[in-house]
């Protein structure tokens, strides 16, 4: 009988074969378990493997097939631009500095994502130079951007050049405009949108300004959104002017859904839920700032961590029943625990 | 919804032609929108310069001219969803836009770019794409902007069926969504209420096409052929076999050989799992072929097929054990939870009374919708995690792919566009700083 590297695990359920043993395929590897069994297999007389070699070699060889999983290609390609067709080619000096160092960079989006978190961490380590770098982060071009016609680098309304008086002013009118819009909404509170919006949204003599309005106030309201991260009331002004108002951020919702819905069929009945967010929270939500690219990250919280994961045969892919002592590595069966003993002794040594 | 057009305070109005292009790892999807309307569905094109075994390189669409894919390498602008290499992206995009014989010739300055990118990029790398469009491209007017939210801009109750009559008002954009991405480079969930996405609740899984390519491909190479150089035809192998199991117990039970010696009955005879895919010769055929199981044929052998010219694989588990990993990551060691956990982590940080509405408008788009039995895996995770009372309603549209791009066309006619669109004297005047945050501030909110 080969019972080449097996671990035996304990459980309840073991069927039990001569050398390995069957046992439930949710379970994880548990340090007790394969602390203990190693050490009877040291009993034996075998080369025993610690814990932390075996669980470093179960790491390594996870983290090498994950970033093998990630790859474009097998192995590193370099493949050049090839030529034109019909031996064209295109002036290659009119590039500002801007596009040529963006063309000559030879990062991969890893360096980038380091870079990023490098500038993240210094930030935070840094309180007080957190802000100057931030806002140099924030808008990486600006030196560079110099290219353009206007020399200012920062775009506040103050160095904005000819904008800023525009800015100045249109902030005014918007601000203003913003609390009365506020006090007309307060005496209206019911939701009333379709007609008023249509008016407005037809209303081409009112746009011209509005659009400025909008440049303007945006241009104030930015340099508060990379200062403070949720800050929703200032975009306000900036987005309500030019499109057609309603009173409810989703006024369907505060509709009787059904009626709303005539042909809908579909017991989509949101009005069943009772605790509907405020307006208030809606408006942080829709006007939040976008999460950076590891916040994104779906991760594991406490809770996952605990459950055990699934392991499988590594050779046929079935319930990973039966362990390779030597690597850690799940196999189901005697058929596939000889199929990977090659591989094994090859990666490990005998 | 009409289209309003409105004339800008400043400077010339809008150019007419907006080039829509969502730049994918995989492909671009390209079109135009001219006054006022768009093209019916997008040119599609390889986002890659790839390289044959002859060292022959194609650039783009050139790769319609390529024969056989064997052994073929791979160049690609686009890493982990974004355009981090713009010396090859540029080359694309001149040869299929801006050159003299360009397939979709377009002149930038006269035109406004539309482009989708992925959620949550990197303020440098989103600098870059804008310096480039502006700077090197030199277009008019330019938007920027996460694909899940155009599709905010499709009729989504049509890509529900929802039943209504033909004068019920279309919502553009959507009230409420949930949009999934499944692409080539990952899967993100991205919940929208009118076109604006809820950027806290934002998350992405690092399962995408390629990682289940590649998986496929060392699968078949532990237990087929080496297969590794092999990407291209192990991805039209997932492509054409792949499905995601709706009892995944039961069906790695059902292709379990047994014990040494033992074949158990379902092994044998495939249990309407097994398929046989025939790999191309490279001489006389050059695609792969899926066939019903024979039984007869490779199956008690296991390794190796018959002895015949052709190179036959029977696939068993791979078929589904590769969709998995949208499930279930962890079953390769990814410490990321499933697409159903992550969906109710993103609610999780959203007020509950907006639940109802998003888990009875999920839209699934992206290549990976189109496997087989995705959408309903998805709405039997996620009732198993909902309360009782919820309903949950996920739809894949007709054509997955190219939803963010129709979604973005319809976009380039919403009045939106006009709000959120930056110019090249704007962009020369305030800074790319500026752009970005104008980019990244959005819509806001309209009262
Ligand atoms: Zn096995
Ligand atoms: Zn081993």
């Amino acid at each position: 009988m080969n019972n080449f590297g097996v671990i035996e695990i304990a459980s309840t359920t073991t069927k039990s074969t001569p050398g390995w043993a069957y046992v439930p395929d949710t379970a994880p590897a548990l340090p007790a378990a394969v602390h203990s069994t190693s050490r009877k297999r040291a009993a034996r007389n075998q080369p025993a493997l610690t814990l932390s070699d075996l669980s470093a070699r179960e790491e390594t060889r996870i983290r090498k097939e994950l970033e093998a999983l990630d790859r474009d290609n097998p192995k590193d390609v370099n493949i050049p631009i090839p030529p034109r067709p019909g031996g064209g080619s295109r002036a290659q000096n009119k590039h500002t500095p801007n596009v040529r160092k963006i063309l000559q960079s030879q990062k991969s989006f890893a360096n980038h994502l380091d870079d990023y978190q490098a500038m993240l961490a210094l930030a935070e380590s840094n309180p007080a130079a957190a802000a100057a770098l931030n806002a140099a982060q924030a808008k990486p071009s600006t030196p560079t951007t110099a290219v353009s016609k206007s020399a200012s680098p920062a775009p506040t309304p103050a160095s904005a050049g000819g904008a800023s008086k525009r800015s100045a002013a249109a902030a005014k009118r918007a601000a203003a405009k913003e609390k009365q819009e506020q006090e007309r909404k307060k005496a209206q509170h019911t939701p009333k949108p379709e007609t008023e919006s249509e008016k407005l949204g037809s209303t081409p003599p009112q746009q011209a300004p509005q659009r400025q309005q909008q440049e303007g106030d945006n241009d104030v309201e930015m340099s508060d959104a990379t200062a403070s991260t949720a800050q929703p009331p200032p975009t306000a002004p900036a987005a309500q002017i030019s499109y057609p108002r309603v009173s409810a951020i989703l006024p369907a919702y505060a509709k009787p859904p059904p009626a709303a819905h005539p042909g809908d069929a579909d017991p989509l009945l949101v009005s069943r839920v009772p605790a509907f967010p405020s307006d208030d929270e809606l408006r942080a939500l829709m006007t939040a700032p976008p999460l950076s690219y590891l916040e994104a990250r779906g991760a594991w919280g406490e809770e996952e961590r605990r459950y055990p994961v699934r392991v499988f045969c590594a050779v046929c892919g079935y319930w990973g029943r039966v362990k390779c002592m030597k690597c850690g590595t799940r196999v189901c069966a005697l058929d596939c625990l000889e199929a990977h003993r090659e591989e094994c002794v090859t990666r490990y040594g005998l | 919804m009409p289209a309003s057009r409105k004339s800008r305070a400043t400077g010339p109005p809008p150019p007419s032609t907006t080039l829509v292009l969502d730049n994918g790892a995989d492909t671009i999807k390209a079109g135009f929108v001219t006054g006022g309307k768009a093209d019916d569905a997008p040119r599609i094109i390889p986002n890659c310069l790839a390289r044959d075994r002859h060292r022959k390189t194609y650039v783009g669409s050139e790769l319609e001219k390529c024969r056989d894919f064997g052994e073929m390498a791979f160049r690609r602008p686009v890493e982990k969803g974004f355009i981090v290499n713009w010396e090859a992206q540029k080359e694309i995009w001149d040869r299929e836009f801006f050159d003299e014989n360009a397939p979709q010739k377009c002149d930038p300055s006269e035109a406004r770019l539309v482009l989708a990118e992925q959620p949550n990029g990197l303020p440098a790398l989103q600098t870059h794409c804008d310096q480039m469009v502006f700077e090197e491209f030199g277009f008019a007017s330019y938007y920027r902007g996460i694909g899940p939210s155009f599709n905010a801009y499709r009729d989504i109750q049509a890509i529900f069926h929802t039943p209504r009559t033909p004068d019920t008002p279309v919502d553009v954009p959507a009230e409420v969504i949930l949009l999934i991405d499944s692409g080539y480079s990952h899967t993100t969930v991205t919940p929208i209420l009118q076109g604006r996405p809820l950027h806290p609740a934002i998350r992405r899984l690092d399962v995408g096409g390629k990682f289940m390519t590649n998986y496929l491909t060392r699968l078949l190479s532990v237990r087929h052929f080496d297969m590794r150089n092999e990407t291209f035809i192990a991805n039209e192998m997932k492509e054409a076999v792949c499905y995601v199991s709706l009892d995944f117990k039961g069906d790695l039970e059902k292709t379990w050989k047994g014990t040494r010696g033992e074949r158990r009955e379902d092994f044998v005879s495939g249990a309407g799992i097994a398929k046989d895919y025939v790999l191309p010769d490279s001489h006389t055929t050059f695609h792969g072929v899926v066939r019903d199981y024979d039984p007869g044929g490779a199956s008690s052998r296991g390794r190796k097929a018959a002895v015949s010219t052709e190179d036959v694989l029977t696939l068993r588990n791979e078929r589904f054990v590769v969709p998995e990993l949208l499930f279930n990551p962890s079953d390769v060691g990814l410490s990321q939870p499933g697409l159903a956990d992550l969906v109710m982590q993103s609610l999780s940080v959203l007020p509950i009374g907006l639940w109802p509405g998003l888990l009875a408008n999920i839209v699934v788009v992206g290549g990976n919708a189109r496997l087989e039995n995705f959408i309903q895996r998805l709405q039997m995770e996620l009732l198993e995690r909902v309360p009782d009372e919820c309903v949950v309603r996920v739809a894949c549209p007709e054509n997955p792919v190219i939803s963010t791009w129709l979604g973005a066309a319809n976009f380039a006619r919403h009045e939106h566009v006009e709000r959120l669109a930056v110019t090249k004297q704007e962009y020369e005047e305030y800074g790319a700083g500026w752009v970005a945050r104008r980019f990244s501030a959005g819509l806001g909110v309209d009262t």
